[in-house]
């Protein structure tokens, strides 16, 4: 294992090329740029292709193109680019191409503030495109070494279900910096449970059989084994059609090919909840790890006091709130996002509240108040939702 | 012809979307044409779509490797696309006016500036044909369409000195030619030329549009009368007098002057990887 000390961006790239990725297109953007700056270094020395695209729109496709020729491939990205790839995003997903998108959020709306981690792309990272009928999968990494972590699965899951995987992860993960183990052998990167799948090549004719399963190699074009592949709703053979029944197969596929395989995308931690806690505390990425500190802080108090972290954040895992509890979602944003889901999924005669900021980390004492408050039944010292002190 | 249809056309696409009497299938068939005097079989050739009649037209009607992009979006696809695949095949994207020189031309032109490997047909029917019939950058000034009922006033890219093709030129593309379908085997000549060029070509194709241009602006669905109108105003000279619609010929060829992109490309990685990959 080489210990080393390092940024998510170089954390990423290592799990991108250690996933066999061989095309980068990207277009420059804070705080994302270091993902491409790292990968157009990279790539080259593995035999693998940089682009710098024209725009983000370009990058996504140049990607897609690039996997239905057979190349592994990823783009990477922040807030005002992640909104360009709707057009691709929905191709990828219709045509059930694998690809790889690394989106680092920063503040918003639009372009915002470069450099300041936000949360505001929760709810569009599921629904990265128009049209409705499909299931995304997002994964939201804490850390560095999450982020190496969560990218190696990335690839691997985009092979597996034939579709575009997102790694969700906010300014101060990519940036930031911290102790990175890399794996140098194989058996060190199965002891971390890891794995890579190859691409496949699908020999047709049936490209789009109307079914759930995963493990289907995708379409790859250039063996003239008669691939078809479009943003036209297809038949099983890849060809466009109007028939209504077609897009119900198909429909039914790109979602329930996702979630009758949840087994392999659901992924949380969770904190002191075997004793029923009264308070759970809710949040991913970086606000998370402040959460563990005021969970464990309250704890060590003897506050009935638990915490959950989503790591797989879309299909979003509702079994996770099935507890009746007072639960405290913590977010980087005012609007607050991921508070929806819980409130939807949060068991009958449960409370939900909302903890909001932008720019920078709440401190685990500014929980802490807000903890012991919730205990007492007390209105939250403060209220993302509500609050107007600045 | 059938012959060609039969030889390269899935038989379930066959007939294909055209109207009747509509100029695309014969804008398609000189693709075929092209294809079949190089001696190409269906597994040389990687066949892209856009958007429009064009895409509806030649979407998966290839025998061979086939797909159809997002609107505009397919120069770009074809660009990541052309890394992976091997240098002999041969890529050609059948789009339409509004696909290659307004939505699109943003990464049409920086196809051009990367000499990607693809040859670009642009079946151009003098704007928005498929949605009904609304004026683009290609419409004759002056034409009545569903959305110029009062005639087109926009600024073309085709008339009163300029020409899109010239852009492109200036981008890099390494061969650019314009004809209309009504010439015979000149738009197959250049074709020809456009597949078999290492680089990025483009050949604009223009064709009659029936149903909605020939009745909207030219007030007929008479063929005879819409083809005489292409005719009268098609000259074999690209100096012709610039209010000419349709100036026609090899626009540019400049075939082996420039690196390809993917060679290019391939040879720099090669390159850093023997220098050990210090960067």
């Amino acid at each position: 294992m080489k210990r080393t000390f390092d940024t998510g961006n170089a954390a990423i790239t290592e799990a991108a090329i250690r996933s066999g990725c061989t095309l980068f297109a990207g277009y420059p953007i804070t705080p994302a740029t270091e993902i491409a700056e790292n990968m157009s270094r990279r790539l080259p020395q593995v035999g693998g292709y940089y682009l710098q695209a024209e725009d983000e729109n370009a990058a996504l496709h140049i990607c897609n193109g690039g996997s239905i020729g057979g190349l592994k491939a990823m783009t990477a990205t922040s807030g005002p680019g992640f909104i360009l790839f709707a057009d691709a995003f929905g191709w990828a997903v219709s045509s059930e191409v694998p690809v790889v998108i690394v989106n680092s959020q920063r503040v918003g709306p639009v372009s915002g503030i470069t450099g300041a981690p936000g949360q505001g792309e929760f709810y569009l990272s599921r629904y990265l495109t128009h049209g409705g009928n499909f299931e995304t999968i997002v994964l939201a990494p804490s850390s560095v070494q999450e982020a190496y972590r969560l990218t190696v699965r990335a690839f691997y899951l985009a092979e597996r279900f034939r579709t575009p995987v997102i790694v969700l992860a906010d300014q101060m993960v990519t940036d930031g910096w911290e102790t990175l183990e890399l794996p140098e052998t194989d058996a060190e990167f199965l002891a971390m449970g890891l794995e890579v799948v190859p691409r496949r090549i699908h020999p047709g004719p049936e490209f789009y059989p109307a079914t759930d399963d995963i493990d289907i190699p995708p379409v790859v074009l250039g063996h003239n084994t008669g691939a078809a592949c479009s943003d036209w709703t297809p038949t099983d053979r890849g060809h466009d059609t109007e028939d209504i029944t077609w897009q119900h197969k198909h429909a039914w596929r790109l979602i329930h090919k996702i979630l009758n395989h949840r087994d392999l995308i659901d992924e949380a931690d969770q904190w002191f909840l075997d004793d029923a806690p009264e308070v759970i505390l809710v949040a991913y990425g970086t606000p998370s790890r402040v959460v563990q500190s005021a969970v464990r802080a309250a704890r060590s108090e003897g506050l009935p006091v638990g915490g959950i972290r989503p790591i797989s954040l879309w299909p979003f895992q509702d079994h996770l709130f099935k507890r009746r509890a007072i639960y405290l979602v913590v977010e980087l944003n005012w609007d607050g996002q991921l508070v929806r889901e819980v409130q939807r999924a949060a068991a009958d005669g449960s409370q939900v509240h909302f903890w909001g900021r932008c720019g920078e980390l709440p401190t685990s004492g500014e929980l802490l108040e807000d903890i012991k408050a919730l205990l007492k039944h007390e209105p939250l010292v403060r209220d993302g939702w509500r609050t107007e002190k600045w | 012809m059938s012959d060609l249809l039969e030889k390269y056309v899935r038989p379930e696409k066959n007939p294909g979307t055209a109207c009747k009497g509509c100029g695309l299938r014969l804008a398609h068939r000189k693709v075929l044409e092209a294809i079949d005097e190089l001696g190409l079989a269906q597994g040389d050739v990687v066949w892209g779509t856009g958007i429009g009649c064009s895409g509806r037209q030649t979407f998966v009607t290839w025998k061979g490797d086939t797909f159809a992009g997002t609107h505009g979006r397919v120069y770009a696809m074809a660009t990541g696309l052309r890394l992976a695949l091997p240098p002999e095949k041969r890529l050609i994207l059948t789009v339409g006016d509004g696909d290659a020189f307004t939505i699109g031309f943003l990464h049409l032109l920086n196809a051009a500036r990367r000499n990607v490997d693809m040859t670009v047909v642009v079946f151009d029917n003098l704007g928005y044909q498929s949605t009904g019939g609304q004026y683009g950058v290609t419409t004759p000034l002056g034409s009545k369409t569903d959305s110029s009922p009062y005639g087109a006033w926009e600024p073309n890219w085709t008339q009163r000195g300029f020409d899109v093709l010239r852009i492109l030129k200036e981008a890099g593309a390494t061969f650019l030619a314009r004809h209309t379908v009504l010439q015979g085997h000149e738009p197959v000549d250049s074709l020809k030329q456009a597949i078999q060029n290492p680089g990025f070509s483009l050949v604009q194709l223009i064709y009659p549009c029936v149903t909605h241009y020939g009745v909207q602006a030219l007030g007929t669905r008479d063929l005879a009368t819409i083809y005489d109108w292409f005719r009268e105003r098609t000259a074999d000279d690209l100096t012709a007098d610039e209010n000419t619609h349709f100036t026609t010929g090899i626009v540019h060829d400049a075939v082996g002057s420039r690196v390809e992109f993917a060679a290019g490309l391939r040879e720099f990685v090669a390159t850093v990887q023997k220098g050990g990959g210090n960067g």
